[in-house]
């Protein structure tokens, strides 16, 4: 069920102008003479048309004139597909289960269960009941309907997971599970203080109440908060969240064989360190656990991954994925031997448009140098990357849009730049302390390449200049990395790297110069081992231990743990809740507001409209010549 | 450009649509004749029209006043002028006055043209001393007026044909049977129609005169404008018989339209021609005497 909504609805106005074509045929439809003729015998011989075909021509003329205008009018009203397409009927209950970390104490779900049976047997007899579970990510189990045995089946086969509990998604989720009707939500949590991320998003609609079954959490608890490597010793950060201090021991494992335990005592609200030395090992996951049998239990055991990845994976998106495109990077990249190897692989826009998230996760660059074919998913992958901690590479040469790179970075990095011509320019670092210079000392070599042709960069306020052309404009700028922003790195270079735009690649310096920038965009990616669950896509994200990302040469493993703010029991009032859900309604038309703006924004029906109505001129062009 | 030429005198290239305005019927096929014959004698066809300048020497007896003097000044022999025809030949009119022969793009139209042409023939017939009918029809006999050579009988007929009114459509092949089977003595048949019906019902009901053996000739009256197409802009055309409407854009359907009228028009060529039928082709526009000359070559076959 779609619906057509519009996001400038009053553009629509302008289809009163097909009033005009409509106009136009009625004062003209007796326009033609009416001539008395003998021989029509002869006439009937030729292909002439009957007076009632020429009308039903006239009507499709028309029709096609008014369909024209009407479509450009609707072009600028900006249409888009919306969901659904109305509020369906029925008051509806919707019970929204937390199967976060945070219930995962003994006895702790048995309640969760038992209350959230109860809000569906004592759901009002008329509402159709559905059951969603949620932590990080909310799942509907028992669809929207009237069969309460099977929604309270669907309970009875819930447990806890690994999850952090984010109330905002949840709600959004049931939202749309109401799917407009009035009716209620009834969520059984432990009401845990970190549960509202400020990062997601939700809306809760107007006719919805929200109902919440609470339920208590442990007094204590003891958690690993964190895991780490530091040389050969294993550290692992031990958090107490009571009252009380508390003597315990940590257990560490390499690859599933214990190598020792460290007896630790935490104060009171507060954390404490164990370190073990670990044997000499190449690869393989250490695990630390404590043994907290009154607290949450997912939070008892962490992991840690000791592989060295050797090879920084690099992915060139070149215009239509030929090898000459990106044959100059790719030949720079393959000199690198031995730890400092890359492994390169040169995809088309449209080709890395279509590829999953787990295959970007494991690629440590991107190079773009052709935004040809690129699509919305594409870009979107684009700004993922760099916001997971990707480090991205774009340089700004014959094939690259700056629009479509400005659209896909939107909120990552401030990105712009114009093209130019004629001037033969030269490089030279602004800070040759940077990684990407250290190399090249004082930056001679770089003097050296001649640029025929260079884009004229546009550094925002919080971009850093690496490098300037002679003319003082900026050659190469680095985003990101900083507090605040995305995870990532981003480089934009202002000319090419396959030899059109300058002699760079000819030039000594070019093979270190892509191999410093490359390893220093692949250092952020390259670093990041652990991942908290929910981050990682695919069952194997949802629950802690070790997971492996990328595919092929790039394949690696990483640790899944769980988040450190779920193991704080801290809870919140029911009244602090509501007043959560309050304020998520009052943004709730703004958040509503901006959907649209993205869902327009994804969909661009406009285009489709300008396109039909070339289509609809056209055709009465076509049709207009034959009529005479 | 036949019009400069009646402006130099000579009625025989009388503009049929100048003609149309000289006043009575009678008074156009006098002109329409006598301008016709007194081209005849210095036209290249003399020895082809022997009925009205026929020479024989002398005999005795002869009245002395039809003694060409002028021969006799050249030859210094004497020789008559032969005015009447020995033999009288039944001739029959048949006029189409269905409602497409009140079409007219200019001048006149073709029943204008075709009351015209056959009154001049009744004219140049009755001089003969021929005896003349006229028969007026659609898709079913108007007028009949059964062959004659009385004087006020040509009255009757330039009468009949002043006051013609415009008949339904064309349906000829009932009217020719019917006419084929009333004419009981072999004469000559000449009609006069612009033949828009069915080709080979017409054919067939000419071919039943020729089978009665009279003599025929038809004469295929066309606008200049149902000729050439010369249309422009795209319009509505009314079917002057039938009322009903098609829409054309012209220069997309002229080719069409012309080729479909020069078929019919060289069918009728050949099969009439194969059946002994004289048939000719006159535009509205075309002077008379062209007709004219026709009959009189026909008329030579059926005497």
């Amino acid at each position: 069920m779609f619906g057509l909504a519009f996001l400038s609805p009053l553009f629509l106005l302008g289809a009163a102008a097909a009033a005009i074509p409509i106009a136009i045929h009625l004062f003209y439809r007796r326009a033609e003479p009416v001539v008395e003729f003998a021989a029509m015998r002869y006439l009937r011989a030729a292909p002439v048309e009957q007076s009632s075909h020429r009308h039903l021509r006239e009507l499709l003329l028309l029709a096609l004139r008014v369909a024209a205008v009407a479509l450009l009018a609707c072009a600028f009203a900006r249409p888009y597909l919306t969901g659904e397409a109305a509020a369906l009927t029925g008051e509806a209950t919707v019970v929204l289960v937390d199967t976060s970390a945070s219930l995962s104490a003994p006895g702790q779900f048995d309640a969760v269960r038992e209350r959230a049976g109860r809000a569906v047997r004592e759901a009002p007899s008329g509402h159709a009941v559905a059951v969603l579970s949620f932590a990080h990510a909310a799942d509907v189990v028992a669809p929207l309907s009237r069969d309460r045995a099977g929604a309270l089946a669907s309970i009875a086969a819930l447990a806890p997971g690994a999850g952090a509990t984010r109330f905002r998604a949840a709600l959004e989720r049931a939202a749309q599970e109401l799917a407009g009707r009035p009716g209620r939500l009834v969520v059984v949590t432990d009401l845990q203080q970190s549960g509202w991320d400020a990062a997601s998003g939700g809306a809760i609609p107007e006719n919805a109440t929200v109902a919440v079954e609470e339920v208590e959490s442990p007094a204590a608890n003891i958690a690993l908060a964190a895991l780490r490597i530091e040389g050969r010793e294993a550290v692992a950060a031990v958090r107490n969240f009571s009252r009380q201090p508390v003597a315990d021991q940590v257990v560490f494992t390499l690859d599933d064989r214990r190598v020792g335990a460290v007896p630790v005592v935490v104060p009171a609200d507060g954390s404490t360190e164990a370190r073990l030395p670990l044997p000499a090992a190449e690869s393989g996951v250490v695990s630390a656990s404590v043994d907290d049998r009154a607290g949450y239990g997912a939070d008892n055991a962490r992991y840690a991954v000791l592989d060295r990845s050797n090879a920084a994976s690099v992915l060139a998106v070149t215009a239509s994925g030929h090898p000459s495109e990106a044959l100059y990077l790719e030949r720079a990249l393959a000199v690198a031997e031995g730890p400092a190897r890359f492994q390169f692989r040169a995809l088309s826009g449209a080709t890395f448009s279509t590829l999953g998230p787990a295959e970007v996760e494991g690629v440590s660059a991107i190079v773009v140098l052709g935004t040809r074919g690129m699509e919305q998913r594409g870009r979107e992958r684009l700004a993922q990357f760099v916001r997971s901690g990707g480090g991205l590479l774009v340089a700004a040469g014959p094939d690259v849009e700056p629009a479509v790179i400005r659209q896909a970075l939107a909120g990552v990095a401030a990105v712009a730049w114009t093209s130019r011509s004629g001037g033969t320019l030269s490089l030279a670092p602004s800070d040759t302390r940077h990684p990407i210079f250290r190399l090249f000392g004082g930056g001679g070599a770089l003097g050296n390449v001649s640029f025929e042709r260079a884009a004229l960069l546009e550094a925002p306020p919080e971009a850093v200049v690496l490098a300037r052309f002679t003319d003082g404009t900026p050659a190469l700028i680095e985003e990101g990395g900083h507090p605040g922003g995305a995870a990532g790195r981003f480089l934009l270079f202002g000319s090419d790297l396959n030899y059109r735009w300058n002699d760079f690649p000819l030039q000594p310096a070019f093979v270190p110069f892509v191999h410093e920038m490359l390893r220093y965009l692949a250092s952020s990616r390259a670093t990041r081992s652990e991942y908290l669950v929910g981050e990682l896509p695919g069952e194997q994200g949802r629950i802690a231990g070790v997971a492996a990302i990328g595919a092929g040469p790039a394949a690696r493993r990483v640790a899944v743990n769980v988040d450190p703010r779920e193991s704080d029991p801290r809870r919140m009032t029911a009244e602090s809740f509501q007043a959560g859900i309050s304020r998520l309604r009052a943004t709730a038309a703004q958040q509503a507001r901006a959907d649209e703006r993205q869902q327009e924004d994804q969909q661009s029906l406009w285009r489709y409209g300008l396109l039909l109505m070339v289509v609809a001129l056209a055709a009465e062009g076509l049709l207009g010549r034959r009529l005479g | 450009m036949s019009a400069p030429r009646g402006a130099q005198g000579e009625l025989r290239f009388l503009d049929p649509a100048v003609l149309a305005h000289l006043g009575t019927l009678e008074l156009k096929s006098r002109a329409v004749v006598e301008g016709f014959l007194s081209g005849l004698h210095r036209s290249p066809f003399k020895g082809f029209s022997v009925e009205f300048a026929e020479y024989r020497p002398y005999l005795p007896g002869d009245d002395l006043s039809t003694i060409d003097w002028k021969v006799y000044a050249r030859s210094d022999r004497y020789y008559v002028k032969k005015f009447e025809e020995e033999t009288n030949v039944e001739c029959h009119l048949l006029l189409d006055i269905s409602a497409s022969m009140a079409y007219r793009s200019s001048g006149v139209s073709k029943l204008e043209y075709g009351s015209m042409l056959a009154a001049s023939l009744a004219y140049l017939m009755h001089r003969q001393r021929d005896a003349v009918g006229l028969t007026t029809f659609d898709d079913r006999l108007a007028t009949m007026l059964p062959p004659s050579a009385r004087p006020s009988h040509l009255r009757a007929v330039l009468v009949a044909l002043d006051t013609l009114a415009v008949g339904q459509r064309t349906s000829m092949a009932k009217p020719l049977h019917l006419l084929a089977d009333a004419i009981d003595k072999r004469g000559l048949v000449v009609v006069i129609s612009d033949l828009l019906d069915e080709p080979e019902t017409v054919i067939d009901g000419l071919r039943h005169f020729r089978f009665r053996g009279s003599e025929v000739i038809v004469f295929h009256l066309i606008d200049p404008a149902e000729r050439t197409f010369p249309f422009e802009r795209a319009a509505r055309f009314r079917d002057l018989e039938l009322g009903d409407e098609l829409m054309a854009v012209p220069s997309a359907v002229r080719e069409q339209y012309l080729g479909a009228l020069r078929e019919t028009i060289e069918r009728y060529g050949r099969e009439l021609g194969s059946a002994g039928i004289d048939y000719r082709l006159m535009d509205t526009s075309t002077p008379l005497d062209f007709a004219l000359m026709s009959y009189l070559s026909t008329r030579g076959r059926a005497r």
